[in-house]
């Protein structure tokens, strides 16, 4: 049981009513409404702000701890069932899971004087928008918090140190049809050579940096492509992701795509091609000689555990506040099993919740003391 | 008087600071690796934890 009274079945409540409630990204508020409530409950001064994120904050120091969770879930639904230890259900891991050990370690430590430990429940963290971290981002303004831990899967015993950048682009080709016994290629065998060319111009530029590992490479994903006639002509769009390593800059990369494109097109005797970039987001890897990573790798060794650093393939809100937070020490955390994010079988096992809240309650501990 | 401990992959001896608290990470100004801080006497050192990839969020 933790200080304030919340044993073992206190948690795991928490965490399945919150995963009873729906919350796609844009549909979070009462989601946010039975989080608020729970840890006004618990200790927390806690509220629904502006944008619906729910926030509950303990002490009123000025140095900050700020734990990053986000309330949205990825789409569908994934019926909410027990077996065994094992509980099921859409957002358990992705990222409800992480989120619920935000609030129950932050209710069992009583902050020392001048610290503050604040949860957030941020919405909107699935679509490109991530509106809810944008807007604590932007609240914090010139007074940014000393740590933050991001609320997401990671495993108990790992510590989450970056994510990968994003761009979007959307290519939009329209181009004169013919026959298709002729010598002219036609508008789907265009879309799938700009494809071909998009993957050669990321493979030549992995190869020149000699990047071997997934999170330094710059990886395109074709998400759709369509082609419809227009009268004479047809058209063709495509809409392709890039995850981002460190060395691609979300500034400069649209320019170099847009030049070998420009080059491909004028091969091919294309004059109307409109290419539309979108969602940027920088990689960030975290530094691990931190006061924050310190704490996880004593926690996690004092819960018998064996600690490990993992960088992810994915984005995250890590992504969205590190470039305004230079000075924060940031790492993400949180129990759970990545690889079932948005999947039907998503669940999280009890058990590893329970650690990875044992884990959170010590780490606020060590840094707050 | 300031700690020391000794690097298990080149035997270096490292001298920590007098603030050095568990968890910290330390490189072998030797070997260059990574080193972190864990209890025994009053300090030992162990391999920092590898860099594993994860896909996903």
């Amino acid at each position: 049981m933790t200080p304030d009274g919340i044993d073992r079945g206190g948690a795991e409540e928490l965490l399945e009513g919150l995963v009873r409630i729906a919350s796609p990204s844009g549909h979070e508020s009462a989601a946010s409404h039975f989080l608020v409530d729970w840890m006004s409950r618990h200790g927390f001064d806690a509220q629904v702000d502006e944008v619906g994120n729910a926030v509950g904050v303990r002490g009123d120091g000025s140095r900050e701890i700020l734990l990053l969770g986000h309330i949205d879930t990825f789409q569908g639904i994934v019926p909410v069932r027990r077996e065994g230890r094992l509980l099921f259900g859409r957002g358990t891991v992705d990222a409800k899971g992480p989120l619920a050990a935000f609030a129950v370690a932050a209710a069992a430590v009583e902050p020392q004087t001048e610290w503050r430990v604040t949860v957030v429940g941020a919405v909107e963290e699935e679509a490109a928008s991530s509106r809810g971290a944008r807007h604590i981002l932007e609240s914090r303004g010139n007074d940014p918090p000393i740590v933050c831990v991001i609320g997401e899967p990671s495993r108990w015993d790992r510590i989450t140190l970056g994510y990968k950048g994003r761009l979007m682009l959307d290519a939009i080709m329209r181009v004169p049809l013919g026959h298709s016994a002729g010598n002219l290629k036609l508008p789907p065998e265009l879309g799938v050579d700009l494809w071909r060319t998009v993957t050669a111009f990321c493979e030549e530029r992995d190869a020149a940096r000699q990047a071997q590992r997934a999170f330094d490479r710059l990886m395109p994903a074709l998400q759709q492509m369509n082609s419809a006639n227009d009268d004479t002509h047809g058209v063709v769009t495509l809409t392709i992701g890039f995850r981002l390593g460190p060395r691609d800059q979300p500034e400069t990369l649209p320019g170099e795509l847009e030049a070998r494109l420009a080059e491909w097109a004028r091969r091919e005797g294309i004059t109307d091609m409109q290419l539309r970039f979108a969602g940027a987001e920088r990689t960030h890897k975290a530094p691990k000689a931190t006061p924050l990573v310190r704490a996880f790798l004593a926690s996690i060794r004092a819960a018998k555990g064996t600690p490990r650093f993992v960088l992810k393939t994915g984005t995250s809100d890590m992504n969205v506040v590190a470039p305004g937070w230079p000075a924060t020490s940031l790492a993400a955390y949180g129990p759970g099993d990545s690889s079932l994010d948005h999947t039907p079988d998503e669940h999280i096992d009890l058990a590893e919740y329970a650690r990875a809240v044992e884990v959170l309650t010590a780490v606020l501990t060590r840094l707050t003391v | 008087m300031s700690a020391e401990a000794e690097c298990p992959e080149c035997a270096a001896v490292i001298e920590l600071d007098d603030d050095v608290v568990e968890g910290e990470i330390v490189t072998c100004t030797e070997c260059g690796m990574e080193l972190e801080v864990v209890p025994g006497n009053p300090w030992s050192l162990t391999p920092a934890p590898e860099e594993e990839e994860d896909w996903g969020e």
